[in-house]
């Protein structure tokens, strides 16, 4: 493993921030260009901005599937392996929608179908950002109490706030648009990003030693933590990008996503600060 | 590793613990009542995802208005009712119901014109409303003959009045399940009176009995009913006034279902004469020939016998799974965790390179899963987003195990059992920060009523949950007894 092998104490405090913070700042702007543009920071999928998915096996091909639904508001047939589809149309009138279900039923007997109205997706959408903020609230305070000391906690509770908006931004970028499952995603991500960055706070402010055996120690025990996580989340984005179940290769990609991103925000810029602020300790 | 020790083992709380919730969870799963005909599933609940069928969301068209006034709510009431030509109840002292989705705005000048003013407008509807609204949909699901539906009111967070109802049928197909629970199934007889004009008779509620879907001579099927006393009345006198008596052929009998016309004809000269003598209580709809006449008929029936939904409802989103594509959805997730284990199982093998640390990991990862299992097999269902969760839940669980393993193991073997229990004390208090954060993040998930991801949420929790207070502690356990030889 390369990755394992890299020397986390080469670099210093200053050089160690920079990228995520500039990948911050990058993604920010994305972000607030974009809800600028739109009125929301993601694309939203068809949970919040209403319309119908369509799951199906069929042999047909892309463009014959596209021909067959070519009078319906038409957004995208996606292909996985073998001969799964994953075909989503805009919203649409109820008239319209039953003829489509009708057309389906004749033409794709096997087919899964969901709907979500246009109206239901806002209310959905304004749910889903209550929950987001609840959660980054809640894991705030948590790491403030279990730190009770400012720097640390803030650098934690940074870190993980750029996971979330750095993942968001390569969303964005990558057109994973932002739906029920993405947005589970990335409020599990606020709770796995955290524990790499409270085994590093741990080992470098409660453990005894010097400074760079520690923080080589945590990191090799951090990257161990990560990358058995990113198997299995890897795990499950075959079989489900494969098998065609839409939900679940959404919540592993957007994890897949966030455990990099997570990896270069805890062992750059949160154990940056650490270390700037543990050897600002020691001058004292 | 010697009997010996596997004996000191097995008594420890700890480990003894985790050995009997997992036998529990097998028990709880395959035992509980047994279920061989269920194969590896066993007790398991799986949602509709997995399991084929329909649901339905629908949202009440009524909102909740908290008003005050000066003046008498009666009148407010009778102003509202005449302005909006809707229903309004009074839900408590300072509270109405609207049937009608209607906007603030809107209602704003009929408040004010009162003499009153709205204090807080919601969407929704009073408890009350809602639990009726459930009934009358699970009167209606049961005549359909469903063993398996779930009707769940939702409140969204913020508010407190239902203003959803998620209705999931098993085996369903989604026509069926929107003729049936996807509109009030509000019944109505109205009579022709000049051209193509209508007039009101009476409504549903003024049928008493109804009949099962018979067939008449001319090969229609049709649903008899009997009118109350008051509803033979009404009838009787619209049918005289309209001139539907004597001139039958100018004057259809209209029955209408949801704005649907069910049926449409002059009255029978039979029916003519009966209604000139006296009011008739009994009478029948007839909903046409062959299949489609049949299903019309069961339809009109089941709306008949469990009566109109109190509101309006629309639907906001609805959805199917056939049976077979569930089936082939089951075989992909289970694969998809046993290919999640074995992945974490390599990769720490590559780590640690050590059988003795790498089998009890994946053990206890596995256990854990199994408890989780047995756990949600009484609380929740599992859907392909649970599943998810319980595959997360094995890679956060093998993160903890290695976290336990790399500060024990720190600057080499574990010398005394001081120094052990010192070091797992650490690992210990890293866990515990680290699962109550991911307890707080997966909770508003959990509690919000409107997310069809409660069970990845809740599986989450539960995982986290369970690895802190047992599987942790166990492992704990298991890895000083191996280390310490």
């Amino acid at each position: 493993m390369e990755i394992a092998r890299y020397d986390v104490n080469k670099y210093s405090p200053r050089q160690m921030v920079a990228l995520p913070l500039v990948l911050l700042l990058l993604a920010g702007m994305l972000l607030g260009y974009t809800t600028l543009a739109t009125g929301l920071p993601l694309t939203p999928g068809i949970d919040f901005a209403g319309g119908t998915a369509v799951t199906v096996f069929t042999s047909d091909s892309r463009e014959a599937v596209e021909a067959t639904f070519a009078g319906y508001p038409l957004l995208s047939v996606g292909e996985g392996i073998g001969d799964g589809k994953y075909i989503q149309f805009g919203p649409m009138d109820d008239a319209q929608y039953q003829s489509l279900v009708t057309l389906i039923n004749e033409k794709y007997p096997d087919a899964k179908i969901d709907q979500i109205g246009e109206t239901f997706g806002k209310t959905l959408q304004s749910q889903a950002f209550l929950a987001l903020i609840f959660s980054f609230i809640g894991m705030a305070v948590v790491v403030m109490i279990a730190f009770r000391n400012f720097v640390p906690a803030g650098a934690v509770v940074l870190s993980a706030f750029a996971d979330i908006v750095i993942t968001a931004g390569i969303m964005q970028i990558i057109g994973i648009p932002l739906s029920l499952g993405t947005t589970a995603a990335l409020l599990m991500l606020i709770g796995y990003s955290v524990d790499s960055d409270i085994l590093l706070t741990t080992r470098l402010l409660k453990r005894k030693g010097k400074l760079e055996e520690k923080l080589s120690g945590a990191f090799r025990t951090g990257i161990i933590m990560t990358t058995t996580t990113l198997a299995a989340i890897a795990a499950m984005w075959v079989v489900a990008t494969a098998g065609q179940i839409q939900i679940i290769a959404e919540i592993a990609s957007v994890l897949i996503i966030g455990l990099f991103v997570d990896m270069m925000n805890t062992w750059m810029l949160n154990a940056g600060i650490l270390k700037e602020y543990v050897l600002r300790g020691n001058k004292k | 590793m010697n009997s010996e020790t596997i004996k000191n083992l097995v008594k420890d709380w700890r480990v003894a613990l985790v050995l009997l919730l997992v036998v529990g969870s097998l028990v709880g799963i395959y035992l509980a009542p047994p279920s061989p005909e269920r194969g590896l599933e066993g007790n398991l609940q799986f949602g509709l995802d997995l399991e084929g069928g329909s649901w339905l969301q629908m949202e009440f068209q009524s909102v909740v208005v908290a008003f005050s006034t000066d003046g008498s709510v009666g009148d407010l009431m009778d102003d509202l009712r005449t302005d909006l030509e809707t229903e309004v109840i009074r839900i408590d002292e300072n509270h109405l119901e609207i049937r009608k989705s209607v906007t603030r705005a809107d209602l704003e000048p009929i408040f004010a014109q009162s003499g009153a003013s709205i204090v807080t407008y919601q969407k929704g509807v009073s408890p009350f409303t809602a639990d009726e609204v459930k009934r009358i949909l699970n009167e209606k699901v049961n005549a359909l003959g469903m063993q398996d539906a779930r009707i769940n009111l939702l409140t969204p967070t913020g508010s407190e009045f239902p203003q959803y109802v998620r209705i999931e049928l098993a085996g369903v197909d989604m026509a069926t399940a929107q003729d049936i629970v996807g509109q009030q199934g509000l019944f109505e007889i109205r009579v022709q009176t000049t051209g193509n004009e209508t007039e009101h008779v009476l409504y549903g509620d003024q049928i008493t009995s109804v009949g099962v879907p018979q067939k008449d001579y001319d090969g229609r099927w049709g649903v008899g009913f009997s009118f109350t006393e008051t509803g033979a009345e009404a009838f009787r006198e619209a049918a005289i006034e309209s001139g539907a008596v004597d001139n039958p052929d100018a004057h259809n009998l209209v029955m209408i279902l949801d704005n649907e016309t069910v049926y449409s004809a002059p009255l029978s000269g039979e029916l003519a004469g009966q209604l000139r003598s006296g009011p008739v209580r009994s009478l029948s709809a007839s909903t046409g020939t062959g299949d489609a006449g049949l299903t019309d008929a069961m339809t009109l029936q089941i709306h008949l016998r469990a009566g109109a939904l109190p509101v309006k409802v629309d639907i906001v989103g609805s959805g199917s799974v056939p049976a077979a594509l569930g089936e082939q959805f089951k075989t992909t997730v289970a694969l998809a965790g046993l290919l999640a284990l074995l992945a974490v199982a390599v990769v720490v093998y590559y780590r640690y390179r050590e059988p003795s640390i790498v089998i009890p990991m994946v053990a206890i990862n596995l256990a854990e899963i199994i408890i989780l299992l047995g756990i949600a097999r009484f609380i929740i269902q599992l859907d392909l987003a649970t599943i998810a969760g319980l595959i997360a839940v094995v890679g956060t669980g093998i993160d903890q195990l290695v976290i336990i393993t790399d500060e024990v193991l720190h600057e080499g073997r574990v010398p005394s059992p001081n120094l052990y229990m010192k070091r797992y004390g650490r690992a210990l208090g890293i866990i515990a920060i680290a699962a109550a954060t991911v307890f707080i993040a997966m909770l508003p998930l959990a509690l919000m009523d409107l997310s069809t991801l409660r069970g990845f949420a809740i599986i989450t929790i539960l995982g986290v949950l369970i690895g802190i207070l047992v599987t942790r502690p166990a492992y704990g356990k298991i890895i000083m007894a191996i280390l310490s030889k």
